[in-house]
């Protein structure tokens, strides 16, 4: 039995593959999502076999989704697509599965087979996944939030999840530290912060050889002395 | 004896007189030459300076040399030259005329020659400051009016008189001579100095007369030619303007033709030279090879008619058309026949007439290529119909033919309607009202697709419907919200489509709910470009399309089309 997650902005298009997905007896549809960042939420939380991944969708594109999650916690990925030559065309290349809409049946029957079969795409055959990222999804409070990376001041683990602090608003992303700190040019200071070298105002050396970093606006990230050194380098070269 | 001296002195006036004829008549024929031309306006240029310094100069010795000896003194009208040159030249040609007019006097002798080379030089300074004074004044009007030359000579002449009653010697001779020629120089150097200016007065009012004649000219030919040669170089329309040209001139034939024949031909020859053959004139093809104007005019040029012996042409002017680059693409050719005698054939009014022709090609050509671009254009747009569009919409019809047949045949009868819009419609203008279907049916189709995350609304009143804009201008707006708007809301959006008129305006504007507009500055947003160039170039500048956008809020484009008068029916 493979459990399988729909993300597709499209209702009728969701509605469709559910249809077609009922004549398999041996998927099961655990949950739909209509955009990228609430897909993002049902992988970490749902962690089905598959995800059915519409490309083109609401502020985050299917590629850029699956360049969110971390390559070890990736479901296998089928991308579903109306018309897009070019990242066809990768995805050929890369021998990535993918369904064109409106979805033929006997098509999809080939890609369940696949599916059975457990082989499974390497990550980097998605094209556009490794590339850098540009906003970062966030939930405050029920509502979706797209933080622009060049607002961001630092990210840090915390217990509630990895938070998001930008100039003048705050979030929670489904990203990882280290998801975040291969994407971004944000540069790790402490275990658990990111800081964005653009927002440092100053560094405050401590005495234990650890540092504070504080922000244009005046918050205060600490440094260890870990990574302390990296940080001079990278600032005195620009 | 008093008597006889009465006498002496109406002939000396007589034979002055004479001499002023003679004068005048110099002055006359010098006044037709080119010469003539820095003396009638107030200059300040050197070299007019110098011409007048030149001709005046030559006139103060020419009237010492026409005067006659009396009494071992000279009766003269040299001063008319030094108090006009110093008037039309200013103190410094005044005093450098006076001064060369007197040193030739002083080179002749006699005892009055150095009190005749001073009152020269003192004329002309008369003359040149009179010059500064109306200048200063701004009353450089003035300066050519006849009866200010005969006041200031006559001064001059009495100022003349008393130097020499000054300085010759002896006093006894020259108050004698002074008595006897005091009167008769005044008066004839006075008159002269009117005459003069008179002369030159004419010379310019004839010369602008000319000059308004030959611009109303142009500009009759200007006027009923326009736009003759815009809708195309071609025999048709050659002709057509050759004689118009020809009406207006009046010269005996025009021709037009282009690299290789002749387009057209009215007038005397009409006979023989037809449009269609190809050129012969030698003359022709040198102005086409040397981008040049021929003047043959029969005298130092020959002109012989390349096609028949017969012909009754004796002269032409062969003028090159010029097009983009200064290439030549034609020439406009005037003839005027053999037994003409004086040619009307004029070289600036030709190539006045040449630039006009070749400036309402190059219109013309201008013309063609926005039609073309314009035409290509819309081809563009119709190409541009979204295949993601098509397959997304097919996808819905999948989804919705299994849930409600019924729903789904009412999109199938939409995307046929989008269709049969989009590919039909090959008019350059439509009515709103075609346009507002054409975005209907497409909204119709993204309405199921977008499943509940769409809302549109339509305010146009009824009485907009039939105004007219250019077809295809509201759906690439209509997309771009739902492309780059409402598709990429998290949340559910609207669009707004309303209309307003005002006098001569009719204002269309697409509001998206998701101002995410981001001004790009090529690529995706070559929907609205072409939009934009399709309004401007149809209708000028002031109109087209305007993007404003408050982040996250909202997107409005505003289409601005100006709204034809509408012919009142009775």
């Amino acid at each position: 039995m493979l459990s399988a997650l729909i993300i597709d902005d499209e209702a009728p298009s969701r509605e469709e593959l559910r249809a077609l997905l009922a004549d398999a007896t041996d998927i099961e549809v655990i949950g739909e999502c209509s955009n990228a960042i609430e897909g993002l939420s049902a992988i970490h939380r749902l962690r089905p076999d598959v995800v059915f991944l519409d490309i083109q969708m609401p502020r985050i594109s299917g590629l850029e989704m699956v360049g969110m999650i971390e390559p070890s916690a990736l479901p296998r990925i089928v991308f579903v697509t109306a018309y897009d030559e070019h990242a066809i065309k990768a995805f050929e290349e890369h021998a990535a599965d993918y369904l064109l809409k409106p979805v033929d049946a006997h098509r999809l029957a080939k890609t369940l087979d696949w599916l059975r079969s457990g082989k499974r795409a390497p990550a980097t055959a998605f094209p556009g996944a490794d590339s850098p990222l540009r906003q970062i999804p966030c939930i405050t409070r029920n509502r979706i939030l797209l933080i622009a990376l060049e607002d961001v001041e630092y990210i840090n683990t915390t217990v509630c999840g990895v938070q998001v602090v930008a100039l003048n608003k705050q979030g929670v992303t489904e990203l990882t530290l280290k998801i975040l700190q291969e994407r971004t040019a944000l540069i790790r200071c402490h275990r658990q912060y990111l800081i964005n070298l653009d927002h440092i105002a100053e560094i405050d050396l401590l005495e234990n050889g650890a540092a504070e970093i504080i922000t244009h606006s005046g918050k205060r990230v600490p440094a260890s002395r870990r990574y302390l050194r990296e940080i001079k380098d990278k600032l005195l070269i620009g | 004896m008093l008597e006889l001296q009465n006498i002496n002195h109406l002939a000396l006036i007589g034979s002055l007189l004479q001499q002023m004829c003679v004068y005048l008549v110099i002055a006359y024929l010098l006044s037709k030459t080119p010469l003539f031309a820095p003396l009638m306006q107030v200059t300040v240029r050197l070299p007019d300076k110098l011409v007048c310094y030149l001709v005046f100069s030559a006139f103060c010795i020419m009237g010492t040399y026409l005067g006659f000896q009396i009494e071992g003194a000279i009766a003269n009208t040299r001063a008319i030259g030094a108090v006009l040159g110093g008037i039309l030249g200013g103190p410094l040609v005044g005093f450098a005329v006076g001064l060369t007019g007197g040193l030739h006097r002083y080179s002749l002798g006699g005892y009055t020659d150095t009190a005749c080379a001073v009152s020269t030089t003192v004329e002309g300074l008369i003359g040149g400051y009179l010059h500064l004074f109306l200048l200063k004044r701004h009353r450089a009007d003035r300066l050519l009016n006849p009866m200010i030359a005969l006041g200031a000579t006559l001064f001059a002449e009495i100022l003349q008189m008393i130097i020499i009653l000054l300085m010759a010697q002896p006093f006894d001779a020259a108050a004698r001579l002074v008595a006897h020629i005091a009167l008769p120089m005044i008066v004839t150097n006075s008159v002269g100095a009117a005459l003069f200016m008179r002369l030159i007065l004419d010379r310019r009012e004839t010369r602008e007369k000319y000059s308004i004649a030959f611009s109303a000219k142009a500009l009759r030919i200007a006027e009923r030619s326009v736009g003759v040669l815009m809708q195309g170089f071609n025999e048709q329309n050659c002709t057509r303007m050759a004689s118009i040209i020809r009406e207006e001139t009046g010269v005996g034939a025009v021709a037009i033709t282009d690299c290789e024949k002749l387009l057209g031909f009215v007038g005397i020859g009409a006979d023989h030279h037809l449009p269609g053959t190809p050129i012969s004139s030698p003359h022709t093809f040198y102005a086409i090879a040397h981008n040049e104007v021929v003047y043959a005019d029969g005298a130092t040029i020959t002109y012989h008619c390349s096609v028949s012996k017969d012909c009754k042409l004796g002269s032409s002017l062969v003028i090159p058309l010029r097009g983009e680059g200064n290439r030549v693409f034609g020439t406009i050719k005037l003839y005027e026949p053999k037994s003409k005698f004086f040619s009307s054939l004029n070289r600036t009014l030709g190539e006045g007439i040449a630039r006009l022709l070749s400036n309402q090609v190059l219109a013309g050509t201008i013309e063609e290529q926005k039609r073309l671009l314009a035409q290509s254009e819309v081809k563009l747009l119709q190409a541009q119909i979204n295949p993601h569009f098509l397959f997304n919409a097919l996808n819905t019809l999948a989804a919705v033919i299994r849930r409600d047949p019924v729903a789904a045949r009412k999109i199938v009868q939409y995307l046929s309607t989008f269709f049969r819009k989009s590919l039909k419609r090959v008019g350059d203008e439509s009515t709103l009202k075609d346009e507002i279907e054409h975005v209907d049916a497409y909204l119709q189709i993204e309405l199921a697709r977008l499943a509940g995350r769409l809302d549109v609304e339509f305010l146009v009143a009824d009485d907009l419907l039939h105004l007219r804009l250019p077809t295809f201008s509201l759906q690439p707006i209509v997309e771009n919200a739902i492309k780059y708007g409402i598709s990429q809301m998290l949340d559910p959006g609207k669009i707004t489509i309303s209309a307003q008129r005002s006098d001569d305006e009719l204002t269309i504007v697409i509001e998206d709910s998701a101002g995410l507009y981001k001004p790009l500055p090529n690529g995706d947003g070559l929907g609205m470009n072409l939009v934009d160039r399709r309004i401007k170039i149809r209708y000028g500048a002031a109109y087209g399309i305007e993007v404003s956008c408050e982040a996250e809020h909202w997107t409005r484009v505003a289409i601005r089309v100006p709204v034809d008068q509408e012919l009142v029916t009775c």
